[in-house]
């Protein structure tokens, strides 16, 4: 099921084009967005969201055109901005609520949606006093609980681990792929953090300047490599000397070798090579790629 | 440490299938919510205190009025020149809730979960004037009200100011819309609340002084006419013209206003040029 797609997509501004003819379908589940600062993400989102009209190519968001059914699309829709959007003097729940009635709900499901969002965001008490006194971990929750309130059908999340230290980090991207797992509202989520990602989404865009760069699912970018990691107690460059004698590519990385592999053969080699010199074999693992690898 | 007595269940996460109320819902909601904010309703005890102390003092002399009307037997306060009369406090009002209204979504940038919502730019605007527009009618129109069913019930020895009490609702609504549109305008051009409410209270303090002494300079220069043009620099002086030449109304303190359609023109030149700031204050704030 397509969620959204674009087609030739383009936007120029005045001074720079921050879309060139982007061409990418993003399906249910959670999608990744990953490009720099300036890579066009946040333009890309006004652009679905129907708030900037597009120079040229099209659109579609739950099959609505944004040009024309940007209020369809809009009432559908969750979106979480990167910068700070909350009042300091409002209480959570009073500012979720009212977010609810703009989305369309009527008052005592504005309420009950609130409560329940913020709980499932995991504000507890805390969400009965001002926003000001929070912290930057409770203000993201009313961030997304705020683009969650109206049950979207798709959400667009702008780096939503933003300014958060590691635990942070795990809490938002577990509930990032609880939304899109559990909850079932289709995810897109930006990020300039591959690593982020990589835990979370099903699929990954990388767009750079506007072009897009790879889109695939997550599977072909993480899967298994034809390299392995070697890790000895002592004598890598010993084993690394040997290998290359015996004819198999090997790079010294750090205190592990990463070491090519040919065929099942060069497992025998490798195996003999330790055994031969009298090391002490400490690691020994198939790499996964990262998704960094795309861009190296 | 004591044991728990309930189980919180949870019961997961439930999907909406409900009525999504559209755009129009959303505007008046809105609406509402912003006019509650002006009089500090749902905030902080903090900030209902100045519009309460300054809806009391707008109906201090309607109080004193009935009481003159029910010992005295007397004419009451003049329901045309209310605004004229008031104007101080009204424009304070003015000043101290306009940012209430526009500042803290422009400071916080709340704008952009506004916009990714149903509710569009102008709807967000429209909200915020009709609020101002609502709560000033409230400021103007309950004392004249008040005085009115004052009136009605206190047998006087007099006709009842009927028409004066009409033009004088009029005239409310004209007051309301031409000063909501301005202090608005001026309050949306600084994300801070304090330049907000200098800003406006600079402009009345300006249009006080700018009618007062050009209109002397120019009438003891000997230029009349012009004279009677140039009061009009205050807003309470235009929309106590209008609602002279609108309904037949006394002028405040027997001021020669110009008559014809002028001052109506003006006051329509002014709203809209007002409007277009604010609507170009927010074009580009979504553009940002």
């Amino acid at each position: 099921m397509t969620i959204l797609a674009t087609e030739a997509l383009t936007k120029r501004y005045p001074r720079v084009t921050a879309l060139d003819q982007l061409t990418v379908s993003v399906g249910a589940g959670v999608t990744g967005l990953v490009g720099a600062n300036g890579a066009g993400k946040s333009t890309l989102i006004k652009i679905l969201l129907g708030l900037v009209p597009a120079s040229e190519g099209s659109a579609r968001v739950l099959g609505l055109d944004p040009a024309t059914q940007g209020q369809e699309i809009r009432r559908s829709v969750g979106y979480m901005p990167e910068h700070d959007c909350l009042p300091p003097d409002q209480s959570a729940t009073e500012f979720v609520v009212h977010m609810a009635r703009m989305s369309g709900l009527p008052r005592t499901t504005a309420r009950e949606r609130a409560a329940d969002t913020l709980r499932h965001v995991g504000l507890q008490e805390e969400r009965y006093r001002p926003i000001g006194g929070y912290s930057t971990g409770m203000k993201q929750r009313v961030k997304l609980a705020q683009a969650l309130v109206h049950d979207p059908k798709v959400i667009f999340l702008d780096e939503p681990t933003n300014g958060l230290d590691p635990q942070g980090r795990d809490e938002m991207l577990r509930l990032v792929h609880r939304i899109g797992t559990e909850f079932g509202i289709s995810v897109l989520v930006c990020s300039h953090l591959l690593g982020e990602l990589e835990r979370v989404c099903d699929h990954v865009i990388v767009i750079e300047g506007g072009r897009l760069l790879r889109s695939s699912a997550i599977g072909e970018l993480t899967q298994a490599s034809q390299v392995i990691t070697v890790e000895v107690e002592e004598g890598l460059e010993k084993l690394a000397a040997r290998l290359t004698e015996t004819g198999e590519t090997v790079a010294v990385e750090g205190r592990t070798l990463a070491l090519q592999v040919r065929a099942d053969e060069t497992y025998d080699l490798l195996r003999d090579a330790v055994v031969d010199l009298d090391l002490n074999l400490v690691r020994l693992e198939q790499r996964h790629a990262r998704i960094e690898d795309v861009f190296r | 440490m004591s044991q728990p007595t309930g189980v919180i269940h949870d019961i997961g996460y439930r999907h909406y299938d409900g009525p999504r109320l559209g755009r129009g819902a959303g505007a008046v909601a809105l609406w509402v919510y912003s006019l509650r904010g002006t009089f500090g309703l749902g905030r902080t005890f903090k900030s209902k205190i100045m519009p309460f102390l300054l809806f009391g003092a707008m109906m201090l002399p309607t109080v004193v009025s009935i009481a003159i009307m029910a010992l005295l037997k007397q004419e009451p306060m003049s329901y045309t020149d209310y605004a004229v009369f008031m104007q101080p406090i009204i424009a304070i009002f003015l000043a101290a809730q306009s940012p209430v209204l526009v500042a803290p979504d422009l400071r916080h940038k709340v704008i952009p979960l506004y916009l990714s919502r149903p509710v569009t730019i102008v709807d967000y605007i429209g909200a915020k004037l009709a609020a101002m527009i609502a709560a000033l009618l409230i400021l103007l129109v309950v004392p004249l009200t008040v005085q009115f069913v004052g009136e009605m019930l206190i047998d006087l020895p007099m006709p009842l100011h009927t028409h004066e009490y009409l033009a004088a609702l009029g005239g409310s609504v004209l007051n309301a819309v031409l000063l909501a549109s301005i202090g608005l305008a001026l309050a949306s051009f600084t994300p801070r609340r304090g330049l907000g409410v200098a800003s406006v209270i600079a402009f009345y303090m300006f249009t006080l002084a700018a009618s007062a002494v050009l209109t002397g300079v120019l009438e003891s220069e000997g230029h009349r006419d012009a004279a009677s043009w140039s009061i009009l620099l205050n807003p309470f002086f235009l929309v106590n013209a209008v609602q002279a030449n609108l309904f037949g109304t006394q002028p405040t303190e027997g001021l020669p206003f110009p008559s014809g359609a002028g001052p109506a023109l003006i006051l329509l030149a002014v709203v809209a040029l007002a409007l277009t700031g604010l609507y170009a204050r927010y074009r580009k704030a979504l553009a940002a």
